[in-house]
C-alpha cells in the first residue's frame, strides 16, 4: 500500500510537469524554490557553529517555524494534492492501518519534504557536538520531519469534510493573506533590521522559555544536550518527542477511520438581511449592491483588498521611516489606486458565467454605462475608505499625520483611473479565468496569460502616468498654508479621479454595446 | 395561423474547421410547448445560445416575436427567459438575493420583484433555502433558481437547456407543471432535451437535431408516427452501438 501511495504521488508530480504551461511553471517554481529553502536553511543553521545558547534559541525558533508551515501550508494546497483528502480513497476497500503508513509514506515524498529534512540537518554542523551529538542530531531532525508529516495529516484528515465545503474552502483561500502579509514583512523588515545590527542571533533569547516543551523545541534540546554531554535527558527529550508523534499518529488514524466513512459536509449558514441592498437605486444600484455583496463574500475578492492594503505598506515601509517620508506617502497612495485597478481590470471574466444572466438583461449603451458605474461605486466605497485608512496609518508612523491627505489625494486620484482603465480592459481585453487547485485565485485560462499579463502592466503604468499631476501639484505648492492646500488637493483629485472613472464607462459601454455576445462568451468559459 | 413566436432561418455556425450547426430552420408557433431533441454534441446548446443573443451566429436569422434578435437584441432580449444547461449564477449571492437581482437587471420595480421571487421561491420549493448562498445549492437546487431567473420578468417565450437534468422527480414534477401552465396562458417554451420520455409527454412539437443539422421538425404526432419518440428518434439519427464484441468480459457470467 505505502508503494502504491508513493508511486500515486510520483505520478502526480509527474502529471505536473504535462499540464498547462502555467502549471508547469508553478511546478518548476515550486521545485526551485523548495531547493533554495533548503540550501538556505542548511547554510543558516550551520553558520550557528559557535553561536552559544544563541544556537539554540534560533535554532528552536527555525525549527517551530517549520512546524507552522507543515500545520498551514497543507490547508492552502488541500485540493492540490489529492493525496491529502481521505474521500478520494473512500471508495476502495482498504484497511486502516497499511493505509496510514502508505498516506504517511506519501507525505514524505515530494521536494518540501526533502527540503525540509535536508534544511534541518543543518543542526549537525551549527548545534551538535560530538558524535553522539550528531547521531541525536541525525534522530531529531527524523523525528522532527516525522512530526510535521504527521501534524498536518492529523489536521488535514481532521479538517477533511469542512475543508470540502464552500466555507472550508473560503477559510483555506484566506490564510494566504496572513502568509503573504508574514512573507511581505519578512522580506521588507527582517533584511533592514539586520543590516542596522537590530536583529542578531542574540534577538531570541528567552524564546526558548516557552518553546523548549513544544515537539520542535525538544528536539533542538536533545541535539544541545547530548552536544553538551547530558545523554540521558537527550534520549528522555527524544522519547518525549516520539511519544507525542505517536499519540499525534493514533489520533490521526482515528480521524482518518472516521473520515473515511463520515458523508460529505455542506455548508447550511443563512445570509443576514432579507433583500438586495440599494437595489432601490435602479440599475446602477442593483449592480452596486451584487458587486458590493460580492467583495464581502468572495474569498478572492478579499484577497485582493488585504494584497492591496499590504503592497500600499510595503512600498511606503522603508521611506516613511526615513526623511523621504513625503515620496513614502504618494507612493503608497499610487500603489493603492493602481492595484485597484489592476486587480478589476477582468471584472467580466471573473464575473464567470453569471455574467451570462447580467448580458440577457443589459440591453443598450445607457443599461451598460450603468452596469459598469454600479460595479465602480461599489469598489469605491471599499477602496476610498482603505487607501484612506493606510495613507493615514502610514503619516502617523511618518510622524507627519496631517500630510496623510496628500497620499489620500493622490490614490483618491489613482484610484478613479485605476476603475476608468479596468472598466476599458475589462471590455476591451476580456479573457476566461479558471480556479486551480493549490491558488484561491482565479488565473487566465490557458493561452490567456499573455492577455491578463499586459492589462495589468498597462493599468499600473497608466495610473502611474494618470497620477503623476496630482504629485507634482503636491510637491510645488510644499508652501502653501496647509487648511488651504490639502482641502483643495483632496477635493481636486476626487474630483480629477472621478472625471476618469466616468470616460472610462463610457468608453467601456461603447465597447461593450458592440461585442456583448463575444464578451456573454468570454465569461462563460470561465471556471470558477 | 399567427406570426409564430421563434422563427429560425438559416442559422449557422462554425468553430474552426468544426461546423457546429449547420443551417437550421425552425418555426415553434405561438403558445407551444417544443422540444429541441439530439444525440451529445448535435448542436443543441449552440443553437440556443445563437437564438437567444448569447453567441453571435455566423449566418442566418433568428425572429422572437417578430424581433430580430440580431438587428435588435436588446429589444429581442426583453421578451425571453433562458435557462441555461450549466449554472450560470452569482454563486455568492443567497437564492431570494439572485432572484432579486435578476428581476431588478430585468426593470421590474424592487417591490414587485421582492413579491414574484417570494412566489416563485416557493412554487419552486426553495422558500427554506431563499437565504443559503447559491455556492451551497444542490444542482438540482441550482436548475430551479435557474428557471425562476428566467421567470421572474414573465416572459412570452421561454428557452431551457435541459431543464430537468439533475433535478429530483418531485422537483421535475413541479417544473413540468409549471412550463404547462406558462404555456397554456399563451406563452411559448423551447426547451432541448435528450430525455426522449419527457419530450413524448409533455411537448406538443419536436424537432430532432443531429450534426447541426434539423433533420426532423413536426408535431409529436408527427415525429412519433405511430412508434414511441424514442424509437422514432434512433430510427432518425441511427443506432450507435458498438460495444458487443469489445466487452466481452463484462458481466457475472465472466470472470
Amino acid at each position: 500500500m505505502a508503494r502504491l501511495l508513493v508511486q500515486l504521488k510520483l505520478r502526480l508530480l509527474g502529471n505536473a510537469l504535462r499540464a498547462s504551461t502555467g502549471a508547469q511553471v508553478a511546478f518548476v517554481l515550486s521545485t526551485v524554490f523548495a531547493a533554495v529553502v533548503a540550501g538556505g536553511v542548511f547554510y543558516l543553521l550551520a553558520m550557528l557553529r559557535g553561536s552559544g545558547i544563541a544556537a539554540a534559541d534560533l535554532t528552536t525558533v527555525i525549527f517551530t517555524m517549520f512546524g507552522l508551515a507543515w500545520l498551514i501550508l497543507p490547508l492552502v494546497v488541500f485540493s492540490l494534492d489529492s493525496t491529502l483528502d481521505p474521500a478520494t480513497l473512500a471508495l476502495y476497500p482498504l484497511r486502516i492501518r497499511p493505509l496510514a503508513v502508505g498516506l504517511l509514506a506519501a507525505s514524505a515524498t515530494g521536494a518540501w519534504p526533502a527540503a525540509t529534512l535536508i534544511g534541518l540537518l543543518g543542526v549537525t554542523i551549527g548545534l551538535a557536538r560530538g558524535a553522539l551529538g550528531v547521531l541525536v542530531a541525525l534522530l531529531a531532525v527524523l523525528l522532527q520531519v516525522l512530526f510535521c508529516i504527521t501534524l498536518a495529516r492529523f489536521v488535514t484528515t481532521g479538517l477533511a469534510g469542512m475543508l470540502r465545503s464552500r466555507r472550508g474552502k473560503d477559510f483555506a483561500a484566506l490564510l494566504i493573506i496572513p502568509i503573504f502579509a508574514a512573507y511581505e514583512g519578512f522580506i521588507q523588515i527582517v533584511p533592514k533590521l539586520a543590516s542596522e545590527g537590530a536583529l542578531t542571533a542574540a534577538s531570541f533569547g528567552g524564546v526558548d522559555r516557552w518553546l523548549r516543551w513544544t515537539p520542535p523545541g525538544l528536539a533542538v534540546h536533545a541535539i544541545w544536550d547530548a552536544s553538551a554531554g547530558h545523554p540521558g535527558t537527550a534520549f528522555l527529550r527524544l522519547a518525549l518527542l516520539a511519544g507525542i508523534i505517536v499519540v499525534l499518529g493514533l489520533l490521526w488514524i482515528q480521524s482518518l477511520r472516521r473520515a473515511l466513512v463520515t458523508t460529505d459536509t455542506s455548508t447550511q449558514s443563512a445570509v443576514r438581511g432579507s433583500a438586495l441592498p440599494f437595489a432601490r437605486y435602479g440599475l446602477r444600484g442593483t449592480v452596486a449592491a451584487r458587486f458590493w455583496l460580492y467583495q464581502r463574500r468572495e474569498p478572492f475578492a478579499l484577497i485582493y483588498w488585504a494584497i492591496t492594503a499590504v503592497i500600499m505598506v510595503v512600498v511606503a515601509f522603508r521611506l516613511v521611516l526615513s526623511p523621504d517620508w513625503f515620496g513614502g506617502l504618494l507612493a503608497s497612495g499610487a500603489a493603492g489606486g493602481a492595484f485597484v485597478g489592476a486587480f478589476h481590470n477582468n471584472a467580466i471574466g471573473m464575473s464567470g458565467p453569471g455574467f451570462g444572466l447580467e448580458a440577457m438583461a443589459l440591453n443598450g449603451r445607457r443599461a451598460l454605462r450603468a452596469y459598469f458605474s454600479g460595479q465602480n461605486i461599489a469598489l469605491g466605497m471599499i477602496a476610498v475608505p482603505l487607501v484612506t485608512a493606510v495613507c493615514f496609518g502610514l503619516a502617523v508612523v511618518a510622524k507627519h499625520p496631517m500630510d496623510g491627505f496628500l497620499g489620500m489625494a493622490v490614490g483618491l486620484a489613482g484610484i478613479g483611473a485605476g476603475l476608468a482603465l479596468a472598466n476599458l480592459f475589462t471590455v476591451a481585453s476580456a479573457y476566461p479565468v479558471e480556479k486551480r487547485g493549490g491558488t484561491p485565485i482565479p488565473r487566465a485560462a490557458s493561452g490567456h496569460n499573455g492577455e491578463a499579463v499586459g492589462s495589468q502592466l498597462i493599468t499600473l503604468l497608466g495610473v502611474g502616468l494618470a497620477v503623476t499631476p496630482v504629485i507634482l501639484v503636491a510637491v510645488f505648492t510644499q508652501s502653501a498654508p496647509a487648511a488651504i492646500r490639502l482641502p483643495m488637493l483632496v477635493l481636486g483629485a476626487a474630483a480629477y479621479g472621478l472625471a476618469l472613472t466616468w470616460g472610462g464607462v463610457r468608453g467601456a459601454a461603447n465597447v461593450a454595446e458592440q461585442k456583448l455576445p463575444e464578451l456573454a462568451q468570454i465569461a462563460i468559459q470561465s471556471a470558477l | 395561423m399567427g406570426e409564430p413566436a421563434i422563427a429560425v432561418t438559416g442559422l449557422r455556425k462554425s468553430f474552426g474547421p468544426k461546423e457546429a450547426v449547420a443551417g437550421i430552420d425552425l418555426e415553434i408557433a405561438a403558445g407551444s410547448l417544443a422540444g429541441l431533441v439530439g444525440p451529445n454534441g448535435a448542436g443543441k446548446t449552440t443553437s440556443l445560445s445563437m437564438m437567444t443573443g448569447l453567441l453571435r451566429p455566423d449566418g442566418g436569422r433568428v425572429l422572437i416575436n417578430g424581433m430580430d434578435m440580431w438587428a435588435d437584441p436588446p429589444a429581442a432580449k426583453a421578451v425571453i427567459g433562458v435557462v441555461p444547461a450549466e449554472a450560470r449564477l452569482f454563486e455568492r449571492l443567497s437564492g431570494e438575493e439572485l432572484l432579486e437581482y435578476a428581476g431588478r437587471l430585468r426593470g421590474l420595480p424592487a417591490g414587485e420583484v421582492r413579491s414574484r421571487a417570494a412566489q416563485l421561491l416557493g412554487v419552486l420549493d426553495l422558500t427554506e433555502d431563499a437565504k443559503r448562498l447559491v455556492a451551497d445549492y444542490s444542482s438540482g437546487m441550482r436548475k430551479k433558481a435557474m428557471l425562476g431567473c428566467a421567470l421572474i420578468h414573465n416572459p412570452p417565450v421561454l428557452f431551457l437547456d435541459e431543464p430537468l437534468e439533475g433535478v429530483d422527480p418531485i422537483s421535475a414534477d413541479v417544473i413540468r407543471r409549471l412550463l404547462t401552465r406558462f404555456v397554456a396562458s399563451g406563452s411559448t417554451v423551447l426547451f432541448s432535451s435528450h430525455v426522449m420520455e419527457l419530450v413524448e409527454r409533455v411537448c406538443d412539437h419536436v424537432s430532432i437535431i443531429d450534426k447541426g443539422r434539423i433533420v426532423a421538425t413536426g408535431t409529436t404526432e408527427q415525429i412519433r408516427n405511430g412508434k414511441t419518440l424514442q424509437q422514432a428518434f434512433i430510427d432518425l439519427v441511427g443506432s450507435r452501438a458498438n460495444d458487443e464484441e469489445v466487452l466481452s468480459w463484462l458481466g457475472s457470467s465472466s470472470s
